[in-house]
């Protein structure tokens, strides 16, 4: 299930990162911020992506915005949330 | 270029690295991450009793003359409220549903009902009074810091950590503003060195900063001297006289045009270069002890948007506002309706967040609760966020369009770029007219600001 999870967010991640930074190049549990592959802006679309595909209530659970700045993280939250 | 990149990151090559651990090794290997906890914990037992004195010292000026006991008080009581956000923290999920749906909110009234209760005692009531008029300043400086404690309350993060480990920065030994440089202590742990090498490496960026400050403090010395003429600078017999925005504000339309405009864009550089001075050493300090995080300004006069000159400029403010307004508003409002929702969050964050920020900090107001007294500086305030959260706005919208658009395109031309940075310099040095400390009124201001071009 992870995998799946995994497949359908670097597919997404592909549609907001910046150009020039190839995607392959990140580790999972690097911040995707800090290694320049999306800016900070972005979180907000990584945020309305979690909420329209996993249906996940940020204003129930918080937002934490570490949570989104790697691809493990986000993977955790989302086996968290629709568990 | 890459002998400058090479020059820049010295810092981050092996062998520097390797050659840091060799010279410290002893030492870092004795600095274990307790241990360094523990060393700041120690400078916060100082800045528990030196930062409310400091904090209340408008209060003395105010109101009866300044007793130890008053002082004593303030030290004790702000301690006490620290004590009980901790406790009300570790026991987050036993509060009252009430509290635990907007923590936040609690302590903020919590702290305007001490206002409030400030404000009713009469000057006259001596000890009572003065300590009361202390314990709100001191408090201010620690409110935002006591909301990233309850933050981790609310994120579950308390357990585990000792009421020492949350001390580091309620009571910060590397110093700050009313603006938590590094975060709560979630942020810290997650970017805290837990290897020798991890150590050499902070250690090494933190001296890196330290370094850059005090060029910064050089350069500043030699606008100071320069560029304003001013005799504390360096060679201020040969100064430009660049008058500072403060000094033409007042004047309204009758200031010099170029005289106006050099002097927003100087007043910009300064601002930028004091800034990044302040939070270098602060940061800088912070790596030392092996808390390795992000720099609070990063070349924002090369940003070539205006969100990526806020996201630059001052982090750690910025993160607040995110934290504390952006996102609760984000995740709660307009969800069906994208642009409007980013819309009310930046409103609610550069806008509402950023003015009541700076109520908060608004010494006068909070001793003598005066409204009247506030509307010249309210006024000029409330325009500024507007214009700023406006500004960001677009901003944030044109960068997802263009994000989209150069998909298959590439990075911007150098002459697009300079244009972009050009722009971003010139809006910021605009909004600063309604930003600037001056005592000049609104329509001053505006008069100001139509005389840049042309109209008088």
């Amino acid at each position: 299930m992870r995998q799946r999870h995994r497949e359908r967010l670097i597919e997404f991640l592909r549609t907001i990162q910046k150009p020039d930074r190839p995607l392959d190049t990140v580790a999972e549990t690097d911040s995707l911020v800090a290694s320049g592959l999306i800016d900070s802006l972005a979180l907000l679309e990584i945020v309305a992506f979690l909420e329209e595909q996993y249906r996940i209530d940020f204003a129930a659970i918080g937002l934490e915005p570490d949570q989104l700045t790697s691809v493990s993280g986000i993977l955790d939250l989302i086996e968290r949330e629709t568990r | 270029m890459s002998l400058v990149r090479g020059l820049t990151q010295l810092h981050e090559h092996p062998a520097v690295v390797a050659r840091w651990q060799a010279w410290t090794g002893p030492l870092l290997s004795r600095l274990t991450p307790p241990r360094r906890r523990a060393l700041l914990a120690v400078g916060a037992l100082y800045v528990i009793v030196r930062r409310p004195l400091k904090e209340m010292a408008p209060a003395v000026d105010v109101r009866a003359p300044a007793g130890p006991l008053a002082g004593a008080l303030v030290v004790v009581l702000c301690l006490a409220t620290v004590v009980a956000v901790y406790l009300a923290a570790r026991r987050f999920t036993r509060l009252p549903a009430v509290v635990r749906n907007r923590p936040q909110i609690w302590l903020h009234g919590a702290f305007w009902a001490i206002v409030g209760l400030g404000w009713l005692v009469p000057d006259g009531a001596g000890v009572v009074a003065l300590t009361l008029s202390g314990l709100v300043l001191a408090l201010a400086f620690l409110l935002w810091r006591m909301g990233y404690l309850l933050l981790s309350g609310q994120r579950g993060r308390m357990a585990g950590t000792r009421f020492s480990d949350h001390l580091l920065y309620v009571y910060p030994a590397y110093g700050g503003s009313g603006v938590p440089y590094g975060k709560g202590l979630d942020h810290l742990a997650r970017h805290e060195a837990t290897t020798d090498e991890a150590l050499a490496r902070s250690q090494l960026a933190g001296l890196k900063l330290l370094v850059l400050a005090a060029i910064y403090h050089g350069l500043l010395a030699l606008m100071a001297g320069l560029v304003y003429a001013e005799p504390r600078g360096h060679w201020s017999a040969y100064g430009l006289g660049v008058p500072r925005v403060e000094a033409l504000l007042p004047l309204g339309a009758r200031g010099p045009w170029a005289a106006a405009w050099s002097a927003l864009y100087a007043g910009l550089v300064w601002d930028v270069l004091k800034l990044a001075a302040r939070g270098h050493e602060i940061i800088g300090v912070l790596r030392l002890f092996g808390f390795n995080v992000y720099r609070n300004t990063y070349k924002p006069l090369l940003a070539p948007s205006l969100v990526e000159f806020w996201n630059r400029y001052y982090y750690y403010f910025k993160e607040m506002l995110l934290e504390f307004f952006f996102f609760p508003t984000y995740v709660r409002r307009f969800r069906g309706r994208p642009a409007l929702r980013m819309l009310a969050a930046t409103l609610a964050a550069a806008g509402l967040g950023n003015l009541y920020y700076h109520i908060v900090f608004n010494d006068t107001f909070l001793l003598t609760l005066d409204l009247v007294g506030l509307r010249p500086w309210l006024e000029a305030r409330s325009f500024y966020c507007l214009l700023l959260s406006l500004g960001i706005y677009v901003s944030m919208r044109r960068e997802q369009q263009r994000r989209g658009a150069t998909g298959a395109g590439g990075p911007a031309s150098m002459p697009t770029r300079i244009r972009r940075i050009a722009g971003v310099w010139t809006f910021f040095a605009l909004i600063s007219i309604w930003a600037d400390a001056s005592t000049a009124t609104f329509g001053q201001r505006v008069e100001f600001f139509l005389s840049l071009f042309g109209v008088r």
